[in-house]
């Protein structure tokens, strides 16, 4: 079935992006991930599904250390970028989550101009020489993010006049400005329509060609969908991980069939 | 995993196309014990009765059919939901072509009682009809039951029904040989014996679906075949 030209959603091995080894996260004297160990790919969109509470999120926001924001929360064990220990004393978070981009639930545009939303990354990372550069970059990521039609009239307009999928949207090309790697996504289709959620989607789909999307999902169709690899958290635990097709149609932990099935778990 | 999903109706509904399905087996199970019983008595009015029965087996198909086209647009089920909705789908489908089968033989019997009986056909084609009987009772009660080891037990069982039908490939062949006059009712039987094996055939298919069901996968093993008559000239 590999074979079919239609289903270009194969689970082609590539190469291991982001490792995490022995992953435990610690909110206080509470253990919210416990020894996580996966291997996230290149140019594969990786879903991570799980009931509230599971630690998918905590542990979506370890790989760009955006828990380091937190002041009670410790993230012991291993995880590398390319190889690379993110935690090591010299990593810059910063630098890091440049190439490591997130997109959170509710879309969360700078109180600015749609131009400089999209445009802010590019420039303090001194990716645009001149003004026709960023004029550029700006343009590219409102195409990628599918909004470009939509507000290229208006590009001085705040974003946050726009709608809330056109919002979410904007947000997703601010991500893609600065060509990051690694694409965390936060459930970032939870607050729109159909129509946008399907441009979203599309916009997965087609960010895989280039970078390593990793997507926290509450609806399974969604996981189901856009995703070539799933993961399946259940209290913290990492319970499955494998091929997006497998764990919807033969999942080989109880567990996650209670769960994608609808069963109480 | 626990049985029960959340969303009750989701359980109602999973039932219910579950029980389409072993009603439709049930009026097949009669069918085929029927269509074999009217041509040993030589009862017209049993054989008449098998096929016009025939109608409500489609009719389920059809119910089945749309049931689970809804299911997958409403529900969207994974896992071994998905898994419950493709094969009732499949094994509808087998179902049916198990009853046009028997409404064939019932056909066919209309016709033979017009003509002098061959001796001992009947019984040994009864006798094959209740071996593929016994085997769709196994092959549904292996579905409800997920019962994968049944249902392997049915599947290799298959064999059996093809050892009859060669049998009776070469007996009609002898009669027709001794004497022509046999020939038409003996293609006629032929061909009922025919059904039967193909019959095996479906219930062996129904059989792996049960397997998939249960395992997610479909048995990878060959399966034993006997129905050597398509293969080699048969030794009279």
């Amino acid at each position: 079935m590999y074979d079919n030209p239609l289903t270009k959603r194969t689970a082609v091995t590539h190469e291991v992006k982001i490792s995490a080894r022995g992953v435990n996260v610690f909110y206080g004297e509470n253990r919210a991930i416990k020894d996580v160990d996966v291997d996230i790919e290149d140019k594969t969109v990786t879903a991570f599904i799980g009931p509230s509470g599971c630690g998918k999120s905590t542990f979506l926001r370890c790989l760009n250390r955006m828990n380091d924001t937190i002041d009670i929360c410790s993230v012991k064990g291993l995880i590398t970028l390319d190889g690379e220990d993110i935690y090591a004393p010299s990593i810059d978070p910063v630098q890091l989550r440049a190439k490591v981009g997130m997109v959170f639930q509710k879309p969360n545009p700078f109180p600015k101009s749609i131009y400089d939303n999209v445009g802010y990354g590019p420039k303090i990372h001194g990716m645009a020489q001149s003004r026709a550069d960023l004029d550029e970059i700006v343009e590219r990521a409102l195409r990628r993010a599918a909004l470009w039609e939509e507000v290229k009239d208006r590009l001085s307009s705040p974003g946050t006049g726009l709608s809330g999928g056109q919002q979410q949207r904007l947000c997703i090309a601010r991500a893609v400005a600065t060509e990051p790697e690694v694409l965390l996504m936060d459930e970032p289709c939870s607050a729109l329509d159909p129509i946008a959620t399907a441009q979203v989607e599309e916009l997965i789909d087609e960010l895989r060609e280039q970078y390593s999307v990793v997507i926290v999902t509450h609806s399974m169709q969604q996981a189901a969908r856009v995703s070539q690899k799933t993961a399946f958290f259940h209290l913290g635990h990492l319970v499955e991980f494998g091929e997006t097709g497998q764990i919807f149609t033969n999942p080989h932990d109880p567990r996650t069939e209670s769960y994608i099935t609808g069963r109480i778990g | 995993m626990n049985d029960r999903h959340i969303v009750k109706s989701y359980d109602r509904d999973l039932e219910a196309i579950q029980a389409l399905i072993m009603k439709m087996g049930g009026l097949v199970e009669v069918a085929i014990l029927e269509s074999a019983q009217s041509l040993e008595n030589r009862d017209e009015e049993l054989a008449e009765r098998v096929r016009k029965n025939d109608r409500a087996v489609d009719e389920l198909e059809e119910r089945v059919n749309q049931e689970c086209a809804r299911m997958l647009a409403l529900r969207q089920p994974s896992a071994s939901d998905l898994r419950t909705v493709l094969t009732v789908m499949k094994i509808g489908a087998n179902l049916e072509r198990i009853g046009d089968y028997a409404k064939n033989m019932a056909k066919r019997t209309g016709v033979l009682v017009q003509m002098t009986p061959i001796d001992g056909s009947a019984g040994a084609i009864r006798r094959m009809s209740m071996a593929v009987e016994a085997m769709l009772k196994d092959a549904l009660d292996a579905y409800i039951q997920r019962d994968a080891e049944l249902a392997q037990d049915v599947r290799m069982r298959d064999m059996e029904v093809d050892q009859m039908y060669n049998a009776l490939f070469r007996e009609f062949l002898t009669f027709m040989m001794e004497d022509p006059r046999n020939i038409t009712a003996c293609m006629h039987l032929h061909f009922i014996a025919k059904n039967i094996e193909r019959m095996g055939d479906h219930v062996t298919a129904i059989a792996e679906q049960v397997i998939y069901l249960v395992t997610g996968e479909m048995p990878e093993d060959e399966r034993p075949k006997a129905d050597r008559t398509a293969v080699e000239a048969p030794r009279v």
